[in-house]
């Protein structure tokens, strides 16, 4: 895969002022709404939108990677009464700051994303939930969102179409949990961000117990390119089974960290070697996190030819996540990496469920004795079974999160962990 | 019909049932703890897990799969599910911890992660011995602890109000206590305060936990985190008795557990009744313990000289007889006789007859009701547990004037249990010249008042009925003895649980705190012989089954078929005072 | 069931906090854009703490009246969002990331730069009132690592010991530092992008 190289932006094209709405729109911005408004013959009605961003499989960019008009078409037939679009914009998984980029350089490619979004579904109000360390940005999107007022693209009758929709930003206030899309909506609610037992699915209960789909920042930036260059040009893009643009955000151990658009599937050597210029300082490279820090640690050996999609990561034992990767050199002490990020899952955790209130702070202190050189092997496997005791008994996936971290990263990297630990106090054999 | 298969054993259910709630309904056993019956259910303590699948069924022809050995195929829910909120469907299959070690498993490790951070301070908890937390991890958990790190500290003995404290360090965040303000008493007095296992309930700070049904948290915390702060260290769960009762404190009729030791109610706790107070009382009718215990009026005493500071203790024997020369001197036109709300219909009934036989007076009464005391929950206007027993009975009611007038134009006059003296009805000077002969269980400030003070049993200590505002009848137990009865000879009281050696664990140390009282139909029947009338009424029962002779009403109705029922909805052919 | 509520009864005096007209204006305009008030909890906290420079109890309490809600509610969710300052802090907080990728990147050694500078531990504030310093979770800046938040608003990126100190005394003096605009790189050359800049 070479040609990544005169691959064109999509997501922020290189074009100064983009986060102006006439230079926006001077660049075809607000055609795919203006289109999917007005052109009848193109789009007869809302569900062929729907229908297209699913033809589209854009996969979501939040994590989950699931179908995003497949979600859209889960909502069920409107009914008169208010129906909600949750845009999730708390980007705070570790090794994750794409989001941002997208309010800073090209607001209006989101606003319009979403605000599609809201007519293919029917939705009356769109909230987007910004995490509150990002006050710079809301800002940036405070103006965006009332210029696009201003300019007739939100609010009543927009574009001089009978389609109406209000579209309110809403600050969050420091909690990794509430980009959890049920933990979302309790904090959009005013609570605290603990997340619902699903079923009820938020289509069926969403906001104030009406359907609701809560889909991604960028996720929902990929929707007016869909809708104007259709599915098939969408698909055309990067990885077979997830296509399109993807934003890669790089950091860690490299010369040039930060985010980068490029299709999906880039071999991930090409991404740390050529676009973040290669590991720091000239030395080797030890690991990748490759998707924010929840996705399982990969070594350097199994990278070779290996690619940034979902498949190609399931099947080399990891995820596609955030598409965050966080590269690590030779030099990286992975046994305190690892307590650091056990340190963050610990102080993320909602504390509603047992096995993620209890086990979380678990994982770290034994982590912390670890690196204190206090462990013992003992103490290792102690480790393994806590995380089977986390994974998969919780109501929402932080508990997961927090335990394949650990599992993996002792599982790959098992001989560092010996060496740290204390020699056994019962002679073996 | 839908069909579903609990560990290989197949039942039918309709509608949309929870697993776990039907679970628990065939008397099976799933634990938990966030769960109750009538909360919503977070499935936050992640204990109630099931394996649960669906049998495969062919989309087109509607038959079921087969697999190659001619089996059902089922598809399993790839991760074990709680059962709490869980929809029951058709053609469901559940395995429990009974028949699948996966979930064995499960409720062995959530019970290892509660315990890691739980302080295993058993020994000195109150909770010990009723414990949720100690009963499952008895029966589900592991066998040891491999927590070797430092366990998370958070606040101890926290006072959240006057009646709950909190051990925060002992709390397991099922949330059962929020979710109480919240959606049972709607004080929202509490919430969880900070985040992950820092977590724990508190109320905003400067604020009193002072909801007037507080003490239900203590109730439904299913470990020791919240605690009564009078009965925190005063007794172990194993060595009361725990004996049936109503709430003597309002005309609700709530149903309450009364546990005893050394014949004092040590505390009272709701005693679940879908029919009148679900799970729940008010914290009000918890000081009736007080009642119970303290100020008792022991051994019946007489104010020799009407100029006497106090009354003096005398003798039964001589007592009736006081009565009788009192009764025998006086124009029964200047006698007045009061029966009570508060006392039970048994009472009123027994009562009422010696009243028209002897007396030849037709008891009255007053009945106790607080405009707007009522909270439309538990709390009704009327504050006596029997009005409606009075009404039933056709005790005259008598407005606060007309009884101010009653006892002005009467000579002697003889009543049951109410204070009108504190109550403001009546004062002191009314009392002036007056012969007063009151049956009561209490030092009240008639009783101070009063010629002659007759010490009856209180409704932890008798068989009797009470009919609530809603016209339901229901009865007490004898729950401590008096100084004439032997709870190990009265069967009707309970006992405490057998230890491993098979005897009782309720070794009360001592027989005192008996009160010198007795039952009023006793006293009665006492009355009725010295005047040479044969009528016996031993035992509570003896006034009801007469009474089934003679009040329509109450045809039929028996101790037996309160208990069968929760009590008995009465149907009175007379409209009764509108209830509150 | 249902009963009437009963309200809890405050033991501490009345609160000195109050807000402004302006303050009340923006908060009804607020409410009109959610179906329920509860749902302002989260925006009326943070006009609180931007104007009393914390939300402590008191503060909690006039939300939980103004808003109406129970002043459990606000407190509850006051204390699961880490930004809410439940006491108050100094004029300046230094919110310096240490989780993974700034901790790879030297995070730490910026912490412990500050606590010598400013002779304070973290979570401690410096006896003048200036500086309260803290360790914060990821702060989605992780190319630009090692990084602090100041006050719960502008990031300042790339940290050297040299820049965290000129840092300081700007803040000192009263400023506080511009919103840094990262240009995104260009894929296909070492120069960076002419894009971007939205600096407004």
């Amino acid at each position: 895969m070479s040609d990544w190289k005169s691959y064109e932006p999509t997501l922020i094209p290189n074009i100064e002022g983009m986060h102006q709405l006439d230079t926006y729109r001077k660049h075809g911005g607000y055609e795919a709404l203006h289109s999917v408004l007005h052109d009848s013959k193109k789009w007869p009605d809302p569900s062929s939108v729907v229908q297209e961003v699913k033809d589209a499989n854009i996969r979501g960019r939040g994590g989950a990677g699931f179908n995003a008009g497949l979600k859209w078409s889960f909502m069920p037939p409107a009914d008169g009464g208010p129906r909600y679009l949750a845009c999730n914009g708390d980007e705070s998984e570790p090794g994750t700051f794409k989001d941002r980029k997208i309010f800073e350089y090209n607001p209006f490619l989101f606003i319009e994303g979403a605000t599609i979004a809201a007519y293919a579904m029917s939705i009356t109000t769109i909230y987007v939930y910004i995490r509150g360390e990002y006050r710079s940005w809301i800002k940036k999107m405070e103006k965006a969102v009332s210029d696009a007022y201003d300019a007739g693209l939100l609010g009543k009758n927009i574009m001089g179409s009978t389609f109406s929709v209000d579209l309110v930003l809403h600050s969050g206030a420091g909690a990794y949990i509430c980009g959890e899309e049920t933990s979302l909506l309790e904090s959009l609610e005013g609570k605290r961000g603990y997340p619902r037992v699903k079923p009820p699915f938020p289509a069926q209960r969403g906001l104030w117990g009406r359907p609701t789909t809560i889909n991604n920042i960028e996720t929902l930036s990929n929707v007016p390119g869909v809708i104007r260059n259709g599915a098939t040009w969408f698909k055309s893009i990067g990885a077979e089974t997830h296509p399109g643009p993807i934003l890669y955000g790089i950091s860690g151990h490299v010369n040039r960290p930060g985010v980068y658009e490029l299709p999906s599937g880039m071999p991930v050597m090409t991404l740390i070697e050529e676009v973040a210029q290669g590991v720091k300082d000239g030395k080797k490279l030890k690991a990748i996190i490759p998707g924010g820090s929840s996705t399982p640690i990969l070594p350097a050996k199994d990278l070779e030819n290996l690619t940034m999609d979902a498949d190609a990561l399931r099947g080399a034992g990891s995820m596609m996540g955030t598409a965050g990767m966080v590269v690590m050199d030779e030099d990286t002490d992975i046994v305190e990496t690892l307590w650091r990020i056990s340190k963050f899952y610990h102080h993320e955790s909602c504390g509603q469920c047992t096995p993620c209130r209890e086990g979380t702070g678990w994982l770290e202190k034994i982590l912390e004795k670890v690196v204190k050189g206090e462990g013992t092997s003992r103490d290792l496997d102690l480790l393994l079974d806590i995380t089977s005791q986390m994974e998969g008994r919780t109501i929402c996936a932080l508990a997961d999160a927090a335990a394949w971290p650990v599992r993996y990263t002792i599982s790959r990297f098992r001989e560092e962990f010996e060496a740290r630990c204390k020699p056994s106090l019962v002679p073996v054999g | 019909m839908a069909e579903i298969v609990i560990d290989g054993k197949s039942y039918s259910f309709e509608g949309k049932p929870k697993l776990l709630d039907f679970i628990l309904s065939k008397d099976k056993e799933v634990p938990f703890f966030c769960y109750h019956p009538s909360m919503s259910a977070p499935a936050n303590c992640r204990m109630c897990m099931v394996k649960v699948g669906q049998y495969v069924k062919n989309r087109d022809t509607g038959e079921y799969e087969l697999d190659e050995h001619g089996e059902r195929q089922i598809r399993w829910f790839p991760k074990l599910q709680t059962s709490c909120n869980m929809d029951m469907m058709d053609d469901m299959i559940v395995h429990t911890h009974e028949t699948d070690n996966l979930v064995k498993r499960a409720h062995k490790d959530t019970l290892e992660m509660i315990l890691i951070n739980h302080p295993l301070d058993c020994p000195i908890c109150d909770q010990a011995g009723e414990c949720p937390l100690q009963i499952q991890t008895y029966k589900y958990g592991p066998e040891g602890s491999r927590f070797e790190v430092k366990k998370q500290h958070k606040p101890k003995h926290v006072q959240l109000g006057p009646r709950v404290t909190l051990d925060a360090e002992r709390c397991i965040n099922c949330t059962r206590c929020t979710r109480f303000t919240d959606e049972i008493s709607q004080s929202h007095q509490l919430t969880i305060t900070r985040r992950g296992d820092k977590n724990h309930p508190t109320t905003a700070p400067g604020t009193v936990f002072d909801d007037p049904y507080s003490m239900n948290t203590i109730d439904l915390c299913p470990v020791g985190a919240l605690t009564s702060t009078d009965f925190r260290f005063k007794a172990r769960v194993w060595e009361m008795n725990q004996t049936p009762g109503l709430d003597i404190t309002n005309g609700k009729g709530v149903n309450v557990d009364l546990w005893t030791r050394d014949n004092l109610v040590l505390r009272i706790t709701p005693r679940h009744n879908p029919h009148v107070n679900d799970y729940w009382m008010t914290d009000k009718g918890r000081d009736a313990i007080q009642l119970y215990n303290e100020n008792r009026l022991s051994t019946p005493s007489l104010r020799l000289h009407p100029k006497d500071k106090d009354l003096v203790m005398t003798s039964w024997d001589n007592t009736l007889q006081t009565i009788q020369e009192i009764v025998e001197s006086t124009d029964s036109k200047q006698i007045l006789s009061l029966g009570s709300p508060y006392a039970s219909v048994e009472e009123n009934a027994a009562w009422a007859h010696f009243s028209q036989t002897i007396l030849k007076q037709k008891p009255s009464y007053t009945a106790h009701v607080e405009k707007g005391a009522g909270d439309g929950f538990l709390l009704v206007d009327d504050q006596a547990p029997n009005t409606a027993g009075c009404d039933l009975l056709g005790l005259k009611k008598r407005t606060k004037a007309a009884l101010k007038k009653a006892v002005s134009e009467s000579q002697v006059i003889f009543s049951l249990h109410d204070d009108y003296i504190e109550r403001g009805w009546i004062t002191k000077e009314d009392l002036k010249g007056k012969t007063w002969i009151y049956f009561g269980t209490n030092l009240t400030q008639i009783a101070n008042a009063a010629t002659l003070t007759v010490p009856i049993t209180c409704a932890a200590e008798h068989t009797a009925s009470y009919i609530n505002v809603d016209q339901r009848i229901q009865r007490t137990y004898p729950a401590k003895e008096t100084k004439y009865t032997n709870r190990r000879l009265d069967l009707e009281m309970s006992e405490g649980r057998l230890d491993r050696f098979g005897t009782k664990f309720d070794h009360w140390v001592n027989e005192d705190n008996k009160i010198d009282c007795k039952p009023l139909w006793e006293i009665v029947s006492d009355l009725f012989s010295l005047w040479g009338q044969t009528i016996t009424y031993r035992h509570g029962r003896d006034v009801l089954e007469s009474l089934n002779q003679t009040i329509t009403a109450l045809d039929g109705i028996t101790y037996q078929a309160m208990d069968d029922h929760r009590g008995v909805l009465l149907s009175t052919s007379e409209p009764q005072e509108a209830s509150t | 069931m249902a009963k009437k509520g009963s309200k809890n009864t405050a033991t501490n005096p009345p609160t000195s906090y109050s807000f402004t007209k302006e303050q009340l204006k923006e908060i009804e305009a607020l409410k009109a854009k959610y179906p329920e008030v509860q749902a302002v909890t989260l925006p009326v906290l943070w006009i609180a703490q931007d104007s009393f420079g914390h939300v402590n109890p008191d503060v909690q309490a006039l939300v939980a009246k103004t808003l109406d809600l129970p002043e459990s509610h606000v407190h509850g969710v006051a204390e699961f969002y880490t930004q809410y300052f439940k006491e108050p802090k100094g004029k300046h907080v230094l919110d310096v990331c240490t989780c993974l990728s700034c901790g790879l990147s030297g995070g730490v050694d910026i912490v412990r730069h500050l606590e010598k500078k400013l002779g304070i531990n973290v979570g401690e504030t410096t006896a003048d009132g200036q500086f309260t310093l803290q360790e914060a979770e990821c702060l989605g800046a992780c190319g630009y690592a090692p990084m602090m938040q100041i006050t719960n608003d502008v990031y300042v990126n790339h940290l050297t010991p040299e820049k965290v100190d000129k840092v300081l005394d700007q803040l000192i003096s009263g400023s506080t530092p511009d919103f840094e605009s990262i240009a995104m790189p260009l894929v296909d050359s070492t120069h960076t992008t002419k894009r971007g800049g939205s600096n407004e």
